[in-house]
C-alpha cells in the first residue's frame, strides 16, 4: 500500500498507542516549549482534526532527537506524527520563508545553505585529497555533507579527517562536487516528495562507486542513509567508528597531549538513534593526558542540542532557556574544560550557547576532529 | 482576471566571486547558482493570490534557456497555469526596450488584463522593463507596487512606494502593467510533488519568429545601447580600527561620526 492511499492512522500505527506518556514525559523540549507529543498522536486519530492540528505552532518545536521513540513501549516513533502533519503544511506551500529557502535550495544546488553545487568541494583546496570515481574500488569512500562542505566554521573536521587519512594510509576517496545532500533535514521538516526524490537520485548515485562502505562525517547522514535508504548497496558507517577502527590496530598516533577535562555530549543522530556510544570515547580517550568526563545525561538519556529536526531553519516561539544553555551550563557545574561533539549542528548550537552565555574565555566546543587534527604528525 | 507574469532566471551573485570573461562583456557564470529573480518571484506570488480571491488564469513569460524550465515549473507548482519561454540567442538581452519588445510579441499573443513583473533585476538592475513593456503594449503602468487591490469596473488600486516609506495610492483602467516590489507579500514553496504534477502544464518553447517579432528589431543592431565593458570596482581600504577600552571605543567612534556629520 502506497503512503498516499494509507489513512493518517494507519501510516503512523496511531491505533497500537497506549496512551502510556512516556513519550511526552520523555520530550527535552517539553521545559520550553508547549508540545505535547502523546496529545498529537492522540487526536490525529480524527482525520476531521488533522487540518486544524497542522497548524498548531508547536508541531515545529520537535527536535527529531528520538527520545519518545527510544522510550516507547510499544516501539512507535510519535515524532513521525509531528512530521506527517508538517508535511501537510509543506504541501500547502504556505512555509516560513527560511524553510523554504532551505528546501528550495536542496532542490536546485543539492544543499540546504543557499550555497553553489559548484562550491561544494571548495574546503578541499590546498589539500591532497584522493577524488572517488565511479567504478574504481575504494574502501572506504566518503560522503562529506552539506553543513560540513560550506560552513567555515565546521570544515575543519573534512581537512583533519583528509591529513589524517593521508597520514595512516587508509585506502579512502571524498565524492566530489556532485555529492547532494543526505535529505536528513528534508525528512524532518515534512517535504517527503523531495526526500523520496533523493532517496532514489542518492541511491542511484551511491550505487555506482565500487566502495566497501560508506563513510559519513555526520551522524545526520550516517543516519538517514542507515534508516532511509533500503536500497544502498554497502554499509554506511560514521567516521568514529573507523577511527576506533584504526585506533584499535594501533594506527592512530598522538603527537603532543592535551591535559584538559572532556566531557562528550552524545549526538542525538550518532547515539539515540545510530547507537554508537563508545567509539566516540575511546577516541577522547586516547588523546594523551585527556581526562574524560560524563554528563549525568549521557548515551541513550543525552540531552539534545536542538540543532535537528529542521531547527536550524526554525526559530522557536519559546524564549525560555535553550537546551544548548542547559547544556552547557551542565558542563561548567562538571568543570569541563572542553565539550567534545561528534555533529556539526551540535558544535554550531553548543558554542552558539557557550557564546551567549559568556563562557569563551574558559570553556570550549569542538568537534572530535578538530581535537584530534591538533595532534596529527606532520 | 486573466493575468501575465514576467519573470527572469538570473545568477545569484551575493556571494560567489564574479569573474569577467577575456571578451570584457560577460561574466563567467560557471559557478553561480541560478534562480528566479527576488522581484518576480513575489510577482509569481501576487498573480497567485490574485488567481485565489479572483479566479482566472495566469501565463508564465520568461526569456531563457532550457535549464530555466525549473523556475517555471515552480511557478507552475504555485498555480500559475501555463507558460510561454523564449529561447533564441538573436536578441540582446543587455538591453531593456529589446527585451521588452520580446515580451510584448508574447503577450500580444495572450488574452490578458494584468501584466505583472518584479520591478528590478538583480542581474542588470535597470528597472526598465516592466515600464518599457506598458509603453510596448500601449497599456498603464505603475511601477514599485507593494499593494494591490481589485476594484469593480476593470480597475485596480495600487500603492507605489516612494522614498522615505511614504506611499502613492493610484487607480488605474485595466489592461496594465504592474512592476512588483520585493516585500508586497510572502512567496510560498513549491512543494516537489507540485512540480511534478506542473509537469503536465503547457509550456511552449518558442522562438521569435513563432511570436511574430522580426529578430532584426530586436537584436543588438536595433538597440541603443552597446555593451562596451564590465570591470569589478576597485577595492578601496579605508578601514580605521579603533582601539582602547569599550568606553574608549564609543567616545573615539561617536566623534568620528559627529565630525563626519554622520548624526
Amino acid at each position: 500500500m502506497s503512503a498516499e492511499s494509507q489513512t493518517f492512522t494507519e501510516r503512523y500505527d496511531l491505533l497500537g498507542c497506549i496512551q502510556c506518556g512516556r513519550c511526552t514525559g520523555g520530550c527535552p523540549v517539553t521545559v520550553r516549549a508547549n508540545l505535547n507529543v502523546r496529545r498529537f498522536v492522540n487526536d490525529a486519530y480524527y482525520e476531521e482534526k488533522l487540518d486544524e492540528l497542522a497548524r498548531q505552532a508547536e508541531i515545529w518545536d520537535c527536535t527529531a532527537c528520538h527520545t519518545c521513540a527510544v522510550r516507547c513501549p510499544k516501539g512507535l516513533k510519535p515524532l513521525e506524527v509531528l512530521l506527517g502533519l508538517r508535511a501537510m503544511i509543506i504541501e500547502s506551500g504556505k512555509v516560513e520563508p527560511t524553510v523554504r529557502d532551505a528546501l528550495q535550495s536542496v532542490l536546485l544546488e543539492g544543499n540546504p545553505w543557499e550555497k553553489s553545487r559548484a562550491a561544494r568541494s571548495d574546503w578541499m583546496e590546498g589539500l591532497d585529497v584522493k577524488i572517488a570515481e565511479p567504478g574504481v574500488p575504494v574502501e572506504n569512500l566518503f560522503f562529506v555533507c552539506c553543513t560540513i562542505a560550506y560552513d567555515p566554521r565546521v570544515q575543519a573536521i573534512a581537512k583533519n579527517i583528509v591529513r589524517l587519512l593521508n597520514k595512516t594510509g587508509v585506502d579512502y576517496a571524498f565524492l566530489d562536487d556532485s555529492e547532494t545532500c543526505c535529505g536528513s533535514e528534508v525528512y524532518t521538516l515534512g517535504e517527503e516528495g523531495l526526500f523520496e526524490m533523493l532517496v532514489e537520485d542518492n541511491t542511484e548515485y551511491f550505487n555506482e562507486y565500487s566502495a566497501k562502505r560508506i563513510v559519513t562525517l555526520s551522524p545526520h547522514c550516517f543516519t538517514t542513509y542507515n534508516v532511509h535508504y533500503p536500497d544502498l548497496n554497502k554499509p554506511v558507517i560514521h567516521y568514529t567508528q573507523l577511527l576506533d577502527e584504526l585506533l584499535k590496530e594501533g594506527k592512530l598516533v598522538w603527537k603532543g597531549d592535551l591535559p584538559k577535562k572532556i566531557v562528550f555530549h552524545d549526538p542525538c543522530y550518532l547515539g539515540k538513534q545510530g547507537g554508537v556510544y563508545d567509539e566516540p570515547r575511546d577516541l577522547l580517550k586516547s588523546i594523551p593526558g585527556a581526562e574524560l568526563l560524563e554528563f549525568e545525561r549521557c548515551r541513550e538519556r543525552s540531552l539534545c542540542c536542538e540543532g535537528g529536526g529542521g531547527k536550524m531553519w526554525v526559530e522557536s516561539e519559546s524564549k525560555k532557556e535553550r537546551l544548548a544553555e542547559t547544556r552547557i551550563k551542565d558542563a561548567k557545574a562538571l568543570g569541563a574544560d572542553i565539550v567534545a561533539v561528534a555533529c556539526p549542528f551540535c558544535v554550531l548550537t553548543l558554542e552558539d550557547a557557550m557564546k551567549g552565555l559568556g563562557y569563551e574565555e574558559e570553556m570550549r566546543v569542538a568537534e572530535i576532529m578538530e581535537l584530534l587534527g591538533e595532534f596529527i604528525e606532520a | 482576471m486573466k493575468t501575465i507574469v514576467c519573470i527572469k532566471y538570473v545568477p545569484d551573485t551575493s556571494e560567489a566571486e564574479v569573474k569577467v570573461n577575456p571578451d570584457g562583456i560577460t561574466v563567467d557564470s560557471s559557478r553561480f547558482s541560478f534562480d528566479i529573480n527576488d522581484a518576480d518571484n513575489y510577482a509569481v506570488e501576487e498573480s497567485v493570490l490574485i488567481k485565489e480571491a479572483k479566479g482566472g488564469e495566469i501565463t508564465v513569460v520568461s526569456i531563457g534557456p532550457k535549464k530555466s524550465d525549473v523556475m517555471i515549473r515552480m511557478a507552475m507548482a504555485k498555480g500559475c497555469d501555463k507558460a510561454v519561454r523564449i529561447e533564441d540567442d538573436r536578441i540582446a538581452g543587455h538591453d531593456p526596450l529589446m527585451v521588452a519588445k520580446v515580451l510584448a510579441g508574447a503577450a500580444k499573443g495572450e488574452e490578458f488584463d494584468l501584466v505583472l513583473t518584479g520591478c528590478m533585476a538583480s542581474d542588470d538592475g535597470h528597472m526598465s522593463t516592466g515600464v518599457a513593456l506598458a509603453e510596448e503594449l500601449g497599456v498603464n503602468h505603475a511601477s514599485m507596487v507593494k499593494k494591490i487591490e481589485v476594484l469593480d469596473g476593470g480597475k485596480i488600486k495600487v500603492s507605489r512606494e516612494l522614498e522615505g516609506g511614504l506611499m502613492e495610492v493610484v487607480e488605474l483602467e485595466l489592461p496594465a502593467v504592474i512592476t512588483i516590489q520585493t516585500g508586497i507579500n510572502e512567496p510560498r514553496y513549491a512543494p516537489i510533488r507540485g512540480i511534478r504534477e506542473a509537469q503536465k502544464k503547457e509550456l511552449k518553447v518558442v522562438k521569435l519568429d513563432d511570436l511574430g517579432v522580426d529578430p532584426a528589431s530586436v537584436g543588438p543592431d536595433a538597440s541603443q545601447i552597446i555593451l562596451e565593458a564590465l570591470y569589478i570596482p576597485e577595492v578601496e581600504s579605508s578601514a580605521e580600527f579603533i582601539a582602547g577600552d569599550p568606553n574608549e571605543k564609543a567616545e573615539k567612534l561617536a566623534s568620528i561620526l559627529v565630525k563626519g556629520g554622520l548624526i
